[in-house]
């Protein structure tokens, strides 16, 4: 096929094709992503054509590419999917349960041969099973699906973390060549099935498909064969089944032909020998056919039509019945977005220094000046919305791989669940979706393994045999909100209080029911009898919400006994932008996270007391809390002496509360969180930093920290 | 410059498709199926069409079809890319009136040679 050079390059005609790959595997990828959504789609007793014929080119999408790029690994196990998807687009063979799993199986392994050949390293995936299930399925026999579960699961335990840095894996050498086998004379065709049943027999041998539509002529058949052997290794075992004279392998390599007398197709173009291609004689256009031949010669285009780079053409008109996504979307990397709204976060404090500076202006007299600051702030704030807008992504995004999930999850517990979601085209930061999607991820597990009943015991209490799950996401205000709702057996208050009180966590009867139920995420606590290996290990619900409170969200949980449960997890819309509150400390300002505040008070005398001679507490309505001092926590230069500070705001976070002595409160704006770490380093107690109206920097203080400093 | 016209859905087909006609000296548009070939065929002249035959919403023996019925592409070379040699494969795209057909997989040798036997 392709000349291979000894320097690892992918040569051909000069052109080095190992710069098509990256689309390669991104194409590939998001093919196999639609397949495995299809066939999880799939009503297998009413299938319908279209989704056969869209699965159908899947596979065949991913198999040109491997093949023409020399994945012949991915091309092997392509090709045979893709013979069983065509009998199933073709209405010849049925669709059954066997035939998805096998077909999700050996999507899973695609993934992982695609994976190895980006450098992200794993085991070599062993498809011998999965070969063998798919032929046996094409064949009308059933696979055997204990097995192929197994080497499914195999696949994907073998998988390991991905290489630091990504080296494209050569394609297999030596490269697969393409052969015409030619056999006969024979007494009784049915003897080249045996060389057929050779391929099927020996992994790797390559693959083989009929030319002549299975049937034979004179006693003579013909055959493609795609195989990385040398022609003599076949032979040897071709000559097992037929004699050496009745075989005759050619190569197959100019694999292209034209038509006899076909428009436009060559004068010399004969098909004694098959070169690989064809021109049909006298078809239009034919080589050689039409004095003709040229249409009207096409006017120079003015500017280049295509550009090799990964751009689409603007929207084209898309058809309801398909639609071809890839003319209306845009392909920009990840660093040029975040580069854009960097700059535009500038442009925002330079803007707002610009209005606090103008603040003064005779607007009388600079009347120009001051209108056009307005709209220098109206248009400021309308690109910073836009370009937030950019890397905002539907959350169907993450609530793909639900439904796969759950399906596997279900079966293993033996339950039965639907899966619904709500809202799936509801927006979110790219950067919270990444790490929304473990702790989502825990929810829905807990909520299939430890929520919804057997279904025996579903319909015992009078539920439908089915459970459902449902994913709902939407905006409310500044956030996003995402629940996860089960239909399930929800949460016993006395056992959550037992629970809790065995671990020596305090949970006085007088809790609230949310109280009771927040108890779930005190760490270590499970009420699970046994921890099962499916949501117990290494991740519980304490983490859950930490990761969540990591993003400035919250997460609370409703619940009825007996009839389900929610938890309701609520984001910012952006990790860029922020509600602060402003207070002053001498002549410092700092920033708190508006989220985290619960309130403030002015300091009476007598409010505070000293213990132990060094930690100081507030009383709050009976209640005593911790006091930190931010002058003395930041050192703060103090010139004016007499000054007290003595305004106290209260920050909570994960549970835990202090009360913060500052100056003064400045007052609540949305701030650009700039991050100090990858400017300087980083700094306790400190988050971010950002840069006030009148240009001074103000620092964003991190909460947690704090409340831990105080604890100490 | 003679124009080519290349149609595959594959992103990763369609680029190694433009990038070796381009060097070749051709100037290549692309189309990202059947439907999308026909209208841009519609509005420009080509001297080669190169469709690959699964695609969704067209494929590539219907818009061989199509493309036959208008004035313009007559005998205009189309060259329908196919996964398979099969004689019934090669039997629909004669008789839809295709100029010919190519393997797949190709490389950018043989791409050239082919085009090189239909354009001069």
């Amino acid at each position: 096929m392709a000349e291979m050079t000894n320097d690892n390059s992918h040569q051909s005609a000069g052109i080095d094709l190992s710069q098509f790959y990256q689309v390669f595997f991104e194409e590939a990828g998001e093919n196999l992503e639609t397949m495995e959504q299809k066939l999880l789609g799939l009503d297998i007793v009413n299938a319908d054509d279209e989704e056969l014929n869209a699965i159908f080119r899947c596979a065949h999408s991913v198999k040109g590419g491997a093949a023409t790029f020399g994945f012949t690994d991915v091309a092997e196990l392509t090709h045979q999917m893709e013979t069983l998807l065509d009998k199933l687009r073709r209405r010849e063979i049925a669709p059954n349960a066997s035939m998805v799993d096998v077909l999700l199986a050996s999507g899973d392994a695609l993934k992982a041969q695609l994976g190895r050949h980006q450098g992200n390293g794993g085991a070599a995936v062993d498809t011998a099973e999965l070969l063998n299930s798919i032929r046996a399925l094409v064949d009308g026999r059933g696979p055997n699906t204990a097995n192929t579960a197994n080497t499914g699961l195999a696949v994907a335990a073998g998988v390991q973390a991905p290489a630091p840095a990504p080296v494209f894996r050569a394609p297999d050498k030596p490269a697969a060549r393409a052969l015409e086998l030619t056999v006969g004379p024979l007494e009784n065709i049915g003897d080249a099935d045996n060389l057929v049943d050779l391929f099927k027999e020996i992994t790797d041998l390559g693959t083989i498909e009929p030319l002549d539509a299975g049937k034979g002529a004179d006693g003579m058949r013909r055959f493609k064969i795609v195989t990385a052997s040398s022609d003599d290794d076949l032979l040897d075992l071709f000559t097992f089944h037929v004699a050496r004279e009745q075989v005759r392998l050619a190569p197959l390599n100019s694999g292209y032909g034209f038509h006899e007398g076909a428009p436009g197709a060559p004068v010399d173009a004969g098909e004694a020998e098959d070169p690989g291609y064809g021109f049909f004689e006298n078809a239009p256009g034919a080589p050689g056919g039409d004095a003709e031949t040229e249409a009207a010669a096409p006017t120079a285009e003015a500017s280049p039509a295509t550009i090799a780079a990964p751009v689409k053409a603007a929207a084209a008109k898309v058809d309801k019945a398909a639609s071809a996504p890839e003319s209306s979307t845009l392909r920009v990397s990840v660093e040029k977005v975040d580069q854009l709204i960097n700059l535009v976060g500038e442009l925002v404090i330079t803007q707002a220094m610009l209005a606090q500076n103008g603040k003064g202006i005779d607007a009388g007299l600079y009347q120009q000046l001051a209108s056009g600051m307005a709209d220098l702030e109206r248009n400021t704030r309308d690109l910073q919305e836009a370009v937030m807008s950019i890397r905002m992504i539907p959350m169907s995004l993450v609530f793909n791989r639900f439904p796969r999930m759950l399906r596997d999850l279900a079966g293993k517990l033996g339950k039965k669940v639907d899966l619904v979601q709500v809202g799936e085209a509801t927006e979110l930061d790219k950067g919270l979706v990444e790490k929304i999607t473990d702790p989502l991820t825990h929810l829905v597990r807990n909520s299939c393994d430890h929520g919804i009943e057997m279904p025996a015991e579903r319909l015992a209490k009078g539920k439908t045999e089915n459970g459902s799950i449902t994913l709902i996401a939407t905006h409310q205000g500044g956030s996003i909100v995402i629940e996860v709702r089960d239909d399930g057996r929800g949460l016993n208050r006395a056992k959550l209080l037992k629970k809790a009180r065995e671990r020596g966590i305090e949970a006085p009867d007088t809790m609230t029911d949310q109280e009771v139920y927040g108890l779930i995420f005190a760490p270590g606590f499970s009420t699970a009898d046994v921890v099962t290996d499916v949501s117990g290990r290494g991740v519980g619900m304490d983490v859950v919400k930490k990761n969540i409170t990591a993003l400035g969200g919250t997460v609370e949980i409703d619940s009825a006994e007996g009839y389900g449960m929610t938890v309701r997890v609520r984001l910012p819309l952006t990790l860029a932008i922020m509600d602060g509150m402003s207070v002053g400390v001498g002549d410092e300002c700092y920033i708190l996270p508006l989220s985290s505040v619960v309130e403030s008070f002015q300091v009476q005398p007598g409010m505070v007391k000293t213990i132990g001679g060094s930690g100081r507490v507030v009383e709050v309505r009976d209640e005593y809390m911790p006091v930190l001092d931010l002058e003395k926590v930041f050192e703060v230069p103090r010139f004016d002496f007499e000054h007290v500070s003595n305004i106290m705001v209260v920050v909570e976070s994960e549970g835990g509360r202090v009360a913060l002595l500052v100056d003064e409160l400045l007052g609540q704006q949305q701030v650009v969180v700039k991050n100090l770490e990858s400017n300087y380093r980083k700094v306790d107690d400190v988050s971010g930093a950002t840069i006030m109206g009148d240009g001074r920097v103000a620092l964003i203080l991190d909460v947690t920290s704090l409340i831990r400093r105080s604890r100490h | 410059m003679h124009s080519i016209l290349a149609v595959d859905d594959s992103a990763s087909m369609r680029q190694m498709v433009t990038f070796t006609l381009k060097n070749a000296g051709f100037n290549v548009v692309e189309a990202v199926d059947g439907q999308d070939a026909f209208e841009k065929a519609n509005s420009r002249d080509f001297n080669l069409v190169l469709t690959d035959q699964n695609m969704p919403r067209m494929d590539g023996i219907s818009l061989t079809k199509k493309l036959r019925e208008n004035p313009k592409f007559k005998s205009t070379p189309i060259l329908i890319l196919t996964t398979e040699s099969s004689d019934q494969m090669k039997q629909a795209g004669r008789a839809a009136g295709a100029t010919g057909w190519l393997v797949k997989p190709f490389d950018p040798a043989k791409l050239v040679e082919v085009i090189g036997k239909v354009i001069r």
